[in-house]
């Protein structure tokens, strides 16, 4: 990934992958509440969400995140010993 | 697809830029859709705990070593095919 960029150019880069951060974001955020949403409701008796679906809710949100973390980190670990197989060849 | 070629020396900046914001575009991409998959595989949907019970954890390990491995083999693959039938360039 190095491609010697200056400091105006860095600066630029990290403008810009802040904006995808954020897109990242919005994108797990998204699937969070799809996620969460069609595992916990699905009793459309009342308006509001019964206190089953919003434990369900809660201990779902807890969870994804526990299981995005761990993911991100296998993700690194992973992609660093592929790049490190890739430089020995 | 790349014109970089052996006439030019030096790619501009803003291609500098492009390349790694579009690797790092890639990875995002692909650890999203890691995320999704394994978590459809491995995580209980009835959510009756917060935390990860141990198998489910170990699950999640196992899946994205796999997830990686198909990937690659995937790529790898189609390269090959794309090669034998006549098309062009990389992934």
């Amino acid at each position: 990934m190095d491609a010697g960029l200056t400091q105006s150019e860095q600066r630029e880069l990290e403008g810009r992958l802040q904006k995808r951060q954020v897109k990242e974001f919005m994108n797990v955020f998204g699937n969070l509440v799809d996620n969460c949403f069609n595992s916990c409701v699905d009793d459309f008796t009342s308006r509001a969400l019964s206190g089953r679906e919003s434990g369900c809710i809660s201990r779902c949100v807890t969870k994804s995140m526990t299981t995005q973390n761990r993911l991100g980190e296998r993700f690194a670990e992973l992609n660093a010993s592929v790049t490190a197989e890739m430089q020995k060849r | 697809m790349s014109f970089l070629g052996f006439g030019r020396s030096q790619p501009t900046s803003a291609e500098k830029i492009a390349a790694v914001e579009n690797e790092y575009k890639v990875f995002a991409e692909m650890h999203s859709r890691m995320v999704k998959v394994c978590t459809a595989k491995c995580v209980d949907r009835s959510y009756r705990e917060g935390d990860l019970s141990k198998g489910e954890a170990v699950c999640l390990d196992r899946c994205s070593a796999k997830f990686f491995e198909a990937h690659q083999t995937i790529s790898e693959q189609l390269q090959k095919e794309g090669a034998a039938r006549g098309f062009g360039g990389g992934m």
